[in-house]
């Protein structure tokens, strides 16, 4: 299991290489989208299966329609790319809660074993996808607010004041609830003697 | 059981704020008492698995699709913008070949273009040939202002509109055809024909005399002319003094077949287009 800081970062952010990316993309680049896409795409997930479980392919799906619609006229960095697509992400989900808090509704689909994607190695995978899965299992043990802070300080890669504008909280609330929700974590992990 | 504050565990590890930011910036190493939470969010930025990319396909499909929808809507916008633009010149110029085209053979049918050109129209499509153009002694363009009638059909004069005259048109019969319309209310006696089937189209106005070579008779009023070309010819006028007034005879001096007339004693313009008439005898 990876423990360096370090190569989380490297894994989350493009770099100096956005710039070029986006602009191909928006030039109409398959190649480019491909490679924002499969950046951005699997912290998305993860951020969902949080804050909207169950529905979070439903939502990145809609949420990436709605991005490329808009991708020719996106002006930005990567840090608001990325903030514009977790936006994009979150107000889905807070009008699918709404919408299912009116209407509620027993989700029927289920993926076949054909549609499951294959894996070169499946063990190696397995273990990866229950690491990840048991990270994202903690993470939604923690109050919202500090749990949503988290993910997008560390999942997103946003700064403060990026996921202070989004959440519409003062950068001093956001870093309290930061730290609150990992002092939380290593409470939660310290009792429970998790191993990942 | 009293109150007794428990003194901090050693073992437990002391977490900063300081360390929690690290952690969240994730460019230190984690504390000793943070690292199993670094484990946690190194967990949530794995590698993805082919669960997490399993929508590729979708979003490229979309993406696909978004960007093919933009450019064949502008393609045929072009394409469309260019037919129109041709369409609008090719008719622009249709347009204005006919008018130039109509224009010109109705000219040339009237007989109202320049000697060369008419002779030109009556080549290519038949239009009427243009008259001869007659020079006299007597001619006199200044006396006339206006313009021109037709040999034998003196312009009017004598009027505050005596700048309008006599027009004529030649016609094949031997009968002119005097042009009736008065002008106004300056009265213009009908035009006169001279021999040849000219017709007149008289325009004098006021009070001037309207005088034509041969015989020729009009009817002031009626709007048309008659003219009797006679050989010499002997110039039958009319005049009109008001615009609804009576025809009346005008008093020619004859001055041969291609003579001027005046009328009222007052010297006619040479008329630029002449036509000889033709000579009947006079039964």
């Amino acid at each position: 299991m990876r423990t360096s800081a370090d190569a989380r970062t490297a894994s989350t952010v493009i770099g100096e290489e956005f710039a070029d990316l986006l602009a191909a993309a928006q030039g109409g680049s398959e190649a480019a989208f491909s490679r924002l896409w499969r950046n951005a795409n699997p912290a998305l997930l993860r951020y969902l299966r949080v804050i909207a479980p169950g529905a979070d392919e439903d939502i990145a799906a809609e949420t990436w329609v709605h991005v490329v619609r808009g991708l020719a006229s996106f002006r930005g960095d990567e840090q608001a790319w990325r903030a514009w697509l977790f936006t994009t992400a979150r107000r889905r989900a807070i009008d699918l809660a709404r919408h299912r808090s009116r209407r509620p509704e027993t989700a029927l689909d289920y993926a076949t074993v054909a549609q499951l994607p294959s894996s070169a190695d499946s063990a190696e995978a397995a273990m990866e996808n229950l690491s990840t899965a048991a990270a994202i299992a903690l993470l939604a043990g923690l109050p919202r607010l500090q749990a949503e802070v988290i993910l997008l300080r560390v999942v997103a890669g946003l700064d403060t004041e990026s996921v202070a504008r989004m959440l519409r909280k003062s950068p001093g609330a956001v870093r309290v609830a930061a730290h609150r929700g990992l002092r939380r974590l290593a409470q939660i992990t310290a009792d429970a003697g998790v191993t990942l | 059981m009293p109150n007794i504050p428990q003194p901090q565990r050693q073992d437990e590890p002391v977490v900063t704020d300081a360390d929690l930011a690290a952690l969240l910036a994730g460019t230190t190493d984690a504390a000793p008492g943070l690292r199993p939470v670094a484990d946690v969010l190194a967990a949530l930025t794995a590698e993805p698995t082919g669960m997490e990319l399993a929508g590729e396909a979708g979003a490229l499909a979309e993406f696909r699709r978004q960007a093919g929808a933009q450019v064949p809507a502008q393609r045929p916008r072009r394409s469309s913008e260019l037919r129109s633009r041709f369409g609008v010149k090719v008719g622009a110029s249709v347009t204005a070949v006919a008018v130039v085209l109509g224009g010109g053979a109705v000219a040339a049918f009237a007989n109202v273009l320049p000697a060369p050109i008419q002779r030109l129209a009556h080549e290519a499509i038949g239009a009427p040939i243009p008259p001869a153009r007659h020079h006299s002694p007597s001619h006199s363009r200044t006396a006339a202002p206006g313009r021109s009638g037709v040999h034998g059909e003196p312009p009017a004069r004598g009027g505050p509109g005596a700048s309008r005259q006599a027009r004529p048109h030649a016609t094949p019969t031997p009968a002119a055809h005097g042009n009736p319309q008065s002008q106004g209310k300056k009265g213009n006696p009908p035009g006169e024909g001279n021999g040849k089937g000219g017709q007149g189209q008289g325009n004098s106005q006021g009070q001037g005399n309207s005088q034509g070579q041969g015989n020729s008779q009009g009817h002031h009023g009626s709007g048309q002319g008659q003219g009797n070309s006679q050989g010499k010819g002997n110039g039958q006028g009319q005049q009109g003094k008001a615009p609804h007034g009576p025809a009346q005879q005008g008093n020619p001096h004859k001055k041969g077949p291609h003579g001027s007339a005046q009328a009222n004693g007052r010297p006619a313009g040479h008329p630029r287009r002449s036509v000889h008439p033709r000579p009947v005898m006079d039964p």
